[in-house]
């Protein structure tokens, strides 16, 4: 029996060490240099309390960009899950060329988020994108719209480089939850006269209930910590307008060096995230 | 359904399943056309669409210049951490599965690993690596892609290898395997959809990240996507090259997904039930 | 009579320093760097370069040459224009010692003097006698860029200055110029006021649009925000009451300025607020725009200067070479915008080495071909650099254009610097790309004006007006 506890220990000890390397130390210094003093001219390591904890609390760009990402993501998901599962009824049954055609979509979800963001710029520019050009065709007149300069088009334009980069991962777990669905319980429904919409929500709803908690959870939290398209189609601009939690956190950090502001930042926000994740899962395990 | 109304459903479904793939590969398409545009036909307005011919030149000068070793680093900083953190992380993550190890809480610690967003540990990290000489190293790197993913590898593995029917394992004991053997042997092949797909999702986090590798490379070890990020200049913004650093960089990607597509829509199938 | 030891001794070191005081004398700095240099051979220097065309010049000629020269090892690390402040700081702040020679950008010298980051250089000038070709630098650059508060911290290396371009052939035809003359009564020439800047853009875009527009910059944010300081500061503005230290950018000056600026837009392309450098590059070299401003070299790739070399292959043909004229911006006072200065990192662990090749790099010989490279991005800074014969005839054109530089040069205005000035330019940007989206022009000058005073209260009021004053005190922080 004293085998058998080693064993577990010594096949999960190599993993747990790697994981308090790189999780322990940071951790451990963002909580110590949060209430220092530190900043890009002083490094002052006396104990400050906790000013840079109020500061935060009182940092009008903080909840700006904190309400910011929460309205984006709570916007985009939607639409990619929306999007997602349409195709993936699309493409659920039997179909020529099924295969090269997944490929081909699957295709935006596996290239680096700063392709994509540096691709939609390309797209959206109006000298050397073709955006603006396919618009005039449709409206017949001659489209000048400054997708990375107009405050109304800022947002959708970083909206449409992220749907399009995550909605065929959308489509791919949905469409295998799809395909796990008990082909006989929906056969019989349709034999028994249900309309499509309550064999869709009676059935096939809680079926994919477990993937789609999944998809929610990952993409969410990817979309709250979105930074690489921002940063690569307007860097937080125009002003401070599209500046999500992480370009600011970016700012603060490595632009003006405010070392203890950005570490009481940057603890806020994995704690908050932390909590809000452990509290998500929970309420996954308990539904199953 | 009658077999003609099937028939023409499934053309209807072809066309539109035909529209999404043009839409999505639209721009990589407009990518692809400006990494082999000549400088003129970049800068031409209004946009050209289809350029006249296929000018290599600007792959040719990311050869020439040695950019296209930033490809490589990322191949092997992904590539290698991916390894490590699937060997690593499915043991553990069989321990956790079978063993429980460290009760429900500790599983629960080791995803809450994975939900910290990059920036805020970029400079905590900058500042260990320092200490321990692993700016801009091949090694730190990987270290820290492994320990990145690791949890991410844990949390995938362990569903999948609790599908797994425990009588098989108990069969196997009694046929007198040892506790490895019994994972080599009986666990993994099973779970090898899984393990297909989890390490596709771990080679691809560790590919496309941006923000550690731009923090911790200065110059030896710069991954592609900072290499990228380096051709929008103020005096001076090369799409020619952008667009061709986009390719080289996507290319391993579409290899990947070709030949893994199977196993990754089966094994998400397997895991996603789980989570 | 016998000498005694000492005395032989004394005399020995007395002939010895006069013989190398008169060698000192007739080598040049160059040589005298490489001479010292010799000592280090075998070791590395690692040189911190902006990412792009710059380190094609160490890459490609100083680098080698200096290996050559010396025996030591150059090694080139590149970032990013907006991402240099960051590594420097990065890597100072960890103390990693991971650059010697760094590139330094002029107007964040003093956050970085004052972070610690950069190693005072008077003592090495004064020891390997490079005070002499100090003084050859052009007198804007030598006097406002390369001290903080009295120390010298680096080697001013790039004579950035927005000069204006136009097109010449546009600018000397007779029915433009008869037209142009009765309808606003003065003859049509480069533009000294901002006012004949519009009325001129408007004409031409009037009477040869939309083929070519009047006038077409770059406006996005990074790259407008010095044409802003300039014009600001041209119509009569000042950035802060020197006394109190409040900000003053809000005034009816501030207001003006944006306003003209937007009526300028009337007379530029369409989509010109998304315009980068590359973009108004373009549409110059394409002879969709008769004027623009903006960094020197404009000046050379328009007139086809280097356009046949390889770097260069990714630029498109120019169709107006031969057409361009070069003069100084309405106001006659360019903006230094960016420009480079060599320095030494304070936490080089081969700072001796680090500095001789930055004297070198900067000495009027090697200087002199630096800036000839075709692929250069390093503009000319030294008189000698204006005035060399070789350079004035390498194109038609090539000398109005060193004079112009040269002008340029003497008038200039310098970048407005204060501690964290990085901050003072980040609320100047958001700003700038606030009146493109076109939010309410006093709105916005009202919030940069609290921004930058919240700035100033957070730094610290009377630490502020100090470095301040040593700026605006300087003969090229305001026109005179």
């Amino acid at each position: 029996m004293s085998r058998l506890f080693e064993f577990r220990f010594i096949i999960l000890a190599p993993a747990i060490f790697f994981i308090l390397l790189i999780g322990l130390y940071p951790f451990v210094n963002l909580l110590i240099t949060s209430f220092q003093n530190i900043t890009m001219f002083a490094d002052d390591t006396s104990y400050s309390g906790f000013i840079h904890y109020e500061r935060l609390f009182q940092d009008g760009r903080f909840w700006g960009a904190v309400m910011r990402t929460l309205l984006f993501t709570l916007v985009a998901l939607p639409i990619q899950i929306a999007l997602g599962l349409g195709m993936a009824f699309l493409f659920l049954n039997k179909m020529p060329f099924k295969q090269v055609l997944i490929a081909i979509i699957l295709l935006p979800t596996v290239i680096s988020p700063i392709v994509a963001g540096s691709t939609w710029r390309l797209m959206f520019d109006n000298r050397f994108g073709p955006i603006n050009q396919i618009l005039g065709w449709i409206t017949g007149t001659d489209v000048e719209l400054l997708w990375t300069v107009n405050l109304d088009l800022v947002w959708p334009a970083i909206l449409v480089a992220d749907v399009w980069q995550w909605t065929p991962f959308m489509f791919l777990l949905l469409l295998t939850a799809l395909s796990g669905v008990d082909e006989e319980q929906l056969e019989a429904a349709s034999i028994d006269g249900a309309s499509k919409f309550r064999i869709f929500r009676l059935i096939i709803l809680p079926a994919i209930m477990p993937v789609m908690a999944v998809a929610i959870l990952i993409r969410g939290l990817d979309l709250v910590r979105l930074f690489d398209i921002v940063w690569t189609m307007t860097q937080g601009g125009p002003g401070t307008h599209t500046e999500t939690i992480s370009v600011y956190a970016y700012q603060v950090a490595f632009r003006e060096f405010d070392v203890s502001y950005s570490a009481a930042f940057a603890l806020i926000i994995i704690v908050v995230l932390t909590i809000l994740v452990l509290g998500f899962l929970r309420l996954v395990e308990v539904e199953r | 359904m009658s077999a003609a109304g099937s028939k023409n459903n499934t053309r209807k479904r072809l066309a539109l399943g035909i529209i999404c793939a043009v839409v999505f590969f639209f721009p990589i398409y407009w990518l692809a056309a400006i990494s082999v545009k000549t400088p003129d036909e970049i800068f031409a307005y209004p946009p050209v669409w289809l350029p006249k011919s296929i000018d290599l030149n600007n792959y040719y000068v990311l050869f020439r210049d040695g950019d296209v070793w930033t490809v490589f680093n990322s191949l092997v900083t992904a590539g290698i951490s991916t390894v490590i953190a699937m060997v690593l992380g499915t043991f553990a993550a069989y321990s956790i599965a079978r063993y429980k190890t460290g009760g429900p809480n500790f599983s629960m610690w080791i995803i809450s690993q994975r939900m910290v967003p990059t920036i805020c540990i970029a400079f905590p990290v900058f500042l260990l690596f320092v200490s321990l000489k692993l700016v801009d190293t091949y090694i730190g790197l990987i270290l820290l892609y492994t320990a990145f993913n690791l949890p991410y590898v844990i949390w995938m593995m362990r569903g999948y290898i609790q599908d797994v029917p425990i009588e098989l394992e108990q069969s196997a004991y009694i046929d007198g395997l040892g506790r490895f053997q019994v994972i080599l042997k009986v666990v993994f092949p099973m779970v090898r959809a899984g393990l297909f797909a989890t390490a596709v999702f771990t080679f691809i986090f560790a590919w496309n990240d941006f923000l550690f590798a731009l923090i911790l490379t200065r110059s030896d070890v710069t991954t592609y996507p900072v290499q990228v990020t380096g051709y929008f200049g103020s005096q001076s913004t090369f799409w020619g090259k952008i667009g061709a650093m986009s390719m080289l960089g996507m290319l391993p990607m579409f290899f990947v997904v070709a030949t893994m597509q199977k196993y990754i829509v089966r094994g998400m199938s397997m895991g996603a039930v789980k989570g | 009579m016998k000498l005694s030891r000492r005395t032989l001794l004394a005399g020995a070191a007395t002939i010895g320093l006069v013989s190398s005081a008169s060698m000192a004398l007739a080598q040049s700095a160059a040589d005298i760097a490489v001479e010292a240099a010799k000592q280090f051979a075998g070791t590395e220097l690692t040189v911190f370069y902006e990412a792009g065309l710059q380190p094609l010049d160490p890459i490609n000629f100083s680098g080698p040459l200096w290996e050559e020269l010396t025996g030591i090892k150059i090694n080139i690390v590149e970032a990013p224009l907006d991402q240099m402040f960051t590594k420097i700081i990065q890597e100072t702040k960890a103390a990693t010692g991971a650059y010697d020679i760094l590139n330094v950008i002029p107007n964040q010298m003093p956050d970085l003097a004052l972070a610690g980051a950069l190693e005072p250089l008077d003592d090495y000038i004064e020891r390997y006698g490079y005070a002499d070709e100090i003084a050859g630098i052009g007198d804007v650059y030598r006097n406002n860029q390369m001290t903080v508060e009295g120390v010298t911290y680096g080697l001013a290396d790039d004579g950035d200055v927005l000069l204006m371009y136009y097109r010449k052939d546009i600018f000397e035809d007779p029915e433009m110029q008869s037209g142009f003359k009765a309808e606003f009564g003065y003859d049509l020439a480069p533009p000294a006021d901002w006012q004949q800047f519009n009325d001129i853009a408007g004409y031409i875009t009037k009477t040869m649009g939309p083929d070519v527009y009047g006038a077409g910059m770059h406006f996005q944010p990074g790259n407008f925000q010095y044409l802003f300081q300039e014009r600001f500061r041209v119509e009569g503005g000042t950035f802060f009451d020197a006394d109190t230290m409040r900000a003053t950018v809000n005034s009816e000056v501030g207001l003006k300025v944006f306003n003209d600026i937007l009526a300028d837009i009337e007379h530029m392309p369409p989509g010109v607020e998304q315009w980068g450098f590359i973009e108004m590059l373009n549409a110059f070299m394409d002879g969709q725009t008769a004027m623009t401003i903006s960094w020197p070299p404009v000046g050379r790739w328009t007139a086809g200067y280097g356009s046949d070399t390889e770097a260069l292959s990714w630029l498109p043909e120019t169709t107006v070479g031969g057409d361009v004229g070069y003069a100084l911006p309405p106001g006659g006072t360019p903006e230094l915008a960016i420009g480079f200065s060599l320095s030494v990192s304070s936490a080089s662990e081969n700072k001796e080495a680090a500095y001789l090749f930055a004297q070198w790099m900067n000495s009027e010989e090697i200087s002199l071909q630096r800036v000839q490279l075709p692929f250069a991005m390093r503009d000319p800074f030294r008189a000698s650099h204006y005035a060399d014969p070789e350079y004035r005839s390498r194109w038609d054109g090539a000398d109005e254009y060193l004079d112009a530089l040269q002008a340029g040069s003497v008038s200039g205005l310098l970048d407005l610097s204060l501690i964290q000035t990085d901050r003072y330019e980040e609320a100047l940007r958001q700003a700038i790309g606030r009146l493109w989206a076109k939010e309410d022009p006093q709105t916005i000058l009202d919030d940069l004006a609290s921004q930058w005073d919240d700035l100033t209260d957070r730094i610290g009021v009377d630490d502020q007006r100090r470095v301040y004053a040593d700026w605006a005190s300087k003969p090229n922080a305001y026109p005179n």
